[in-house]
């Protein structure tokens, strides 16, 4: 327990695996009896992680260093690479969002998976490590290798378990993101042999190589061109436009869990890398490619938003319309300023619970009728209206409705990104209308109107699982959109840090402040938004 | 014989300190010599006896070499031949190989019908070939190693006799192989005619205490000796023979040639390489245009390989392709070694993790190969990991090691390769060569595509492992991993086999 109570990350990143494997020892008979063990058995580690990971909740206080909970072992000393784990505000909530949607991804996996179900659990498992492992990296070179190690398992989740096109979307998800993270290879190499410039050894460690000096300027020199290498991987991964492509083809094809997963969790590693290294280490390659990002976060938002309004299938749209949310995390964290980044890293959490319940709801459905078709629906809320109500719900959070989490999120985001060019953020607030358009109009024609189709009169309503399932996302949306603050709170101090590190720690555009001289920041959301006026 | 006796008296006897280190070879080719008596004693089935035999032979050099990993240098035979951390390294790796081969072979050759003792004798005898390859340091030695090591492999190559496919190989490889050669030797020729020495080190000093020593005759020398290399480590525009050679090869012997020839190969280059100046810097000419040329071979090395085998629909010729490409990753390490302060450990590090990788990846298609070595077409393998999921398995992790995903021994030895390139201000040449192994991506999960996402096609091949080949890959997987995660003890390890050369 000693071991656990001061080496908690790694308990949290390795449990799932370990687990995984110690169910695979297990032996058991093999059938419908076994499978029913390994789902159990799979749920039970899903949750036990979740609980280890509130108790590092309770072990990070905002006002404490920067990173906390620290871990270091050498790993391989000749390169300068270590075993550096950490966290802070930011990362401790994405790693949360991970743990918590883990067990709804189990559940919801329970009467989808029939086939080689031993290996989909293990794999769901094993993906939860990879992920967990890449938020606590505080090493590039191990953040690299989880960020590596996260594919293997999806593009199998993918592969082996997706629809009818599922080894394309599985090719695709995966050269498109290898082909990204690789050019990020050679920049670590870069910044590493950097290190050694500079500072006489080898180092990846990030604490270190946030001291580095890079030679900044014009478009080629070395700064700007590492962001690049870096941004590629991170845009790819977010998606962020023209970039997305591969991001339909993985969800459709993708089982449910996995595309719960993959929208709510391997989304958000691009936004995070933006904020864990893109950003602290390249400020001036970042106020350089401020205004095009920023662009591209825009044109994602509207695109995002016009494709999704045309699409037949839900998933699809459903799909669609992560690009356009996720364009409002990309125009955020590049306005550069504390309101905005505060939006950012709640929609990222808003996105993966909202989202998450979407694709949840369409698995439901898609179990039942066997098909995604928005013609194929209608009027459903008569015959299923449990499942209409969550609908509704997980709908109007996606939305941006007041009262949900996606208000506060696209709201902040919005607000910050006036401050740095309101005719951007004008543009992208017309995302908000076309969400509200081909979200509302795609409800309207699924759950409302005749039953025209005979098939869809007599389906069954969601079960107990299936409430189960669906009823912490809902909790959580309200939770979210009507306490922002408890979020804010433990966030607040991160955030600061990773402005100073961005380069726009400046009056303007910090409210609060890290360093003792300026006032201690303002807890609510009120005085958030009041500070900057 | 009276004159040597007087003028050099050491050169007839051989300390106590000589023999230790020369005991890895006297016991492989003692071991060889008796192997092959065993074989053709009339009295007795010698099935049995000569496979452990030559793994005893095997596991008895392993264990003599293993302790001259940490010691010093020593000259033998009047510095023809060396024995350092370098070449101790490298036998251990030989010896590994011919070991995983013959643990690998036994059930195959059960099974095609070849089950003869030379098959083991051969086997051994290359790796004699390879160890002394590894160990010479000058150019005779050096070619004769390479003779003793081809011949037998020419041999194994066309070991099914009655199969065309391994037939043209054999002569194939043996024209090919004896041009190269030659053009080695003279090479050598034009060397010794240059500097009045063939030995490695002779020469270097020569051409650093003379510079004028650099004539057109020594640079041609110093070109063709490159070339008999490159030739023999398959490097663009010199890799012709070898996609057919792997294939109609069979298997375990293809794996041996992949691994334990590839890396006897490369070792000598880098030591031959180390002695023409490259690296050293003094000599402009040397160090500019042989950077040129191996900057260009290695590019074109990895594309040609890579797109290459993208094509392929045969397991063993898509390896063999990839094995081109990867030649072209080593390359890589080869032109950025001196200029970086790794120096070649990198390239030692990429020949290990490949020859583990590999010889693994080999010894599963052993297993799954029908007889003559057919169905090894990427439909035979559609839905293996339904009908033996652990052959999938140990083949997916090899083909996901190749392509370089992190957490297995690929990656790592990337890792290093990319880093010195880079730390070597090859930029340009790192970013070429991650863009090439995305390539390579591809046509390795299509394996993975074909195992573990499609349905089975046809009948079913029955094929049962041995519980031989069955410990080898499983050993080669815990190596795979074990690289993969922890890799600081291989990387001291690797780190202080460079160190004396």
């Amino acid at each position: 327990m000693e071991w656990v109570d001061s080496h908690l990350l790694t308990t949290v990143v390795f449990l799932p695996l370990l687990w995984a494997a110690l169910g695979l020892l297990i032996p058991n008979t093999s059938g419908e009896s076994s499978h029913k063990f390994t789902r159990n058995w799979t749920l039970a580690g899903s949750l036990l992680t979740f609980l280890v990971s509130i108790s590092i909740y309770g072990k990070y206080t905002p006002a404490g260093s920067e990173f906390q909970l620290r871990e270091m072992a050498e790993w391989i000393p000749g390169l300068g690479v270590s075993y550096n784990l950490g966290i802070d505000g930011i990362s401790l909530w994405l790693i949360l969002l991970t743990t918590f949607l883990m067990p709804i991804a189990v559940l919801c996996s329970f009467t989808a998976i029939e086939a080689r179900v031993k290996e989909y659990y293990f794999l769901l498992l094993a993906l939860e490590t990879a992920m967990l492992g890449a938020f606590v990296s505080l090493d590039v070179f191990l953040f690299y290798v989880f960020w590596e190690a996260m594919l293997i398992p999806m593009y199998f989740l993918i592969g082996i378990w997706g629809g009818k096109d599922r080894i394309y979307a599985a090719m695709k998800f995966f050269i498109y993101t290898l082909v990204g993270s690789l050019l990020m290879l050679v920049a670590i190499f870069y910044l590493a042999y950097q290190h050694q410039i500079q500072f006489g050894t080898f180092s990846a460690a990030l604490t270190d190589l946030y001291k580095l000096q890079i030679p900044a300027g014009g478009m080629l020199t070395p700064q700007c061109l590492l962001f690049l290498a870096f941004a590629l991987a991170f845009a790819i991964k977010v998606p962020m436009f023209p970039l997305h492509t591969w991001l339909p083809d993985a969800h459709v094809q993708a089982p449910t869990a996995g595309s719960v997963i993959l929208a709510a969790v391997l989304l958000k590693m691009g936004g995070y890398g933006f904020i864990r290294i893109g950003f602290p280490l390249f400020p001036q390659a970042v106020a350089y490619f401020q205004i095009p990002f920023m662009i591209l976060g825009a044109i994602a938002i509207v695109y995002g938003a016009w494709v999704a309004m045309v699409q037949p299938d839900i998933k699809k749209l459903v799909a669609y319309s992560s690009v356009s949310h996720m364009g409002y995390v990309i125009l955020g964290l590049f306005s550069l300023n504390a309101i905005a980044a505060t939006g950012s890293i709640y929609q990222m959490l808003n996105h993966g619970i909202s989202t998450g319940a979407l694709f949840l709801l369409v698995g439901m459905i898609y179990e039942r009728r066997h098909t995604r078709q928005i013609s194929d629906f209608g009027g459903i809320t008569k015959v299923m209206p449990l499942f209409a109500v969550a609908f509704m719900i997980a709908t109007l959070s996606s939305v941006a409705l007041p009262g949900t989490n996606g208000f506060i999120g696209e709201f902040l985001i919005l607000l910050g990104a006036w401050r740095t060019s309101p005719g951007l953020a004008s543009i992208s607030a017309l995302g908000v209308v076309f969400g509200a358009v081909y979200m509302l109009w795609m409800f309207q024609r699924v759950m409302f109107g005749p039953i025209n189709h005979a098939e869809n009169k007599d389906l069954k309503d969601l079960n107990g699982r299936e409430i189960l399932t669906l009823a912490p996302l809902m909790v959580a949306i309200f939770v979210m959109g009507i306490v922002p603050n408890f979020f804010f709170e433990k966030m607040a101090p991160s955030i600061d840090r990773f402005l100073v590190h961005a380069g726009a720690q400046t009056e303007k555009n910090v409210v609060g402040g890290v360093a003792s001289a300026l006032p201690p920041r303002p807890k609510t959301l009120a005085s958030l938004i009041r500070g900057i006026e | 014989m009276e004159a040597l006796k007087t003028i050099h008296p050491e050169l007839l006897t051989l300390s106590e300190a000589q023999v230790r280190m020369l005991l890895p070879y006297f016991v492989v080719f003692g071991g060889a010599i008796l192997t092959m008596l065993v074989g053709v004693m009339k009295s007795i089935n010698p099935k049995w006896p000569v496979f452990i035999l030559t793994l005893l032979t095997a596991a008895a050099g392993i264990f003599y070499s293993c302790p001259l990993i940490h010691e010093g240098s020593q000259g033998l035979f009047n510095q023809m031949m060396v024995s350092d951390p370098f070449s101790n390294f490298f036998n251990i790796l030989f010896l590994g190989s011919a070991l995983i081969t013959a643990l690998v072979s036994f059930r195959y050759l059960d099974r095609e019908g070849l089950q003869h003792p030379e098959y083991y004798v051969l086997i051994l005898f290359s790796a004699l070939g390879m160890m002394l390859l590894a160990s010479a340091t000058d150019l005779i030695v050096v070619f004769i190693a390479l003779e003793i090591m081809s011949l037998a492999v020419y041999i194994l190559v066309g070991f099914r006799r009655a199969d065309r496919r391994s037939n043209e190989a054999a002569l194939k490889y043996f024209i090919l192989g004896s041009a190269a050669s030659a053009v080695l030797l003279y090479g050598a020729a034009l060397l010794y005619g240059a500097t009045g020495s063939l030995g490695i080190h002779p020469i270097l000093t020569f051409i650093q205490t003379s510079p004028a020593a650099m004539t057109p005759v020594f640079t041609l020398g110093v070109w063709l000796v490159v070339l008999g290399f490159l030739f023999k480590v398959a490097a663009v525009p010199f890799h012709m023979w070898m996609p057919d050679v792997y294939e109609g090869a069979p298997a375990p012997v293809t794996g041996f040639m992949t691994t334990g020839l590839k890396a006897a190969a490369f070792a000598t280059f880098v030591r031959v390489f180390l002695s023409l100046g490259y690296g050293r810097g003094f000599s402009g000419l040397i160090q500019t245009h042989m950077h040129d040329i191996l900057w260009v071979c290695a590019v074109l090395t990895m594309l040609i390989g890579n797109l290459v085998a993208l094509t392929q629909t045969n397991l063993k010729r898509m390896l063999a392709y990839s094995s081109i490409a990867h030649s072209g990753y080593i390359l890589v390490g080869l032109v950025a070694g001196p200029l970086s302060q790794q120096g070649y450990a990198p390239v030692v590090f990429y020949l290990v993790s490949y020859a583990i990788m590999n010889i693994g990846a080999f010894a599963v298609i052993t297993a799954l190969a029908s007889r003559e070595d057919h169905g090894l077409n990427l439909h035979d393998v559609s839905g293996l990991s339904q009908r033996h999921p652990w052959l999938a398995f140990s083949l997916a992790v090899f083909l996901v090691s190749m392509a370089g995903i992190p957490t297995t021994a690929g990656f790592t030895a990337k890792y290093l390769i990319f880093a010195s390139a880079v730390q070597a201000h090859e930029t340009p040449l790192v970013v070429i060569s991650v863009l090439c192994s995305a390539i390579s991506v591809y046509y390795y999960l299509r394996v993975l595509v074909h195992m573990y996402m499609r349905d089975p096609v046809g009948a079913p091949a029955s094929s049962r492992v041995g519980v031989w080949s069955a410990v080898a890959v499983a050993a080669m997987i815990a190596l795979t991993f074990q690289i993969g995660v922890l890799p600081a003890r291989m990387v001291s390890a690797v780190k202080n086999a460079v160190t004396g050369l």
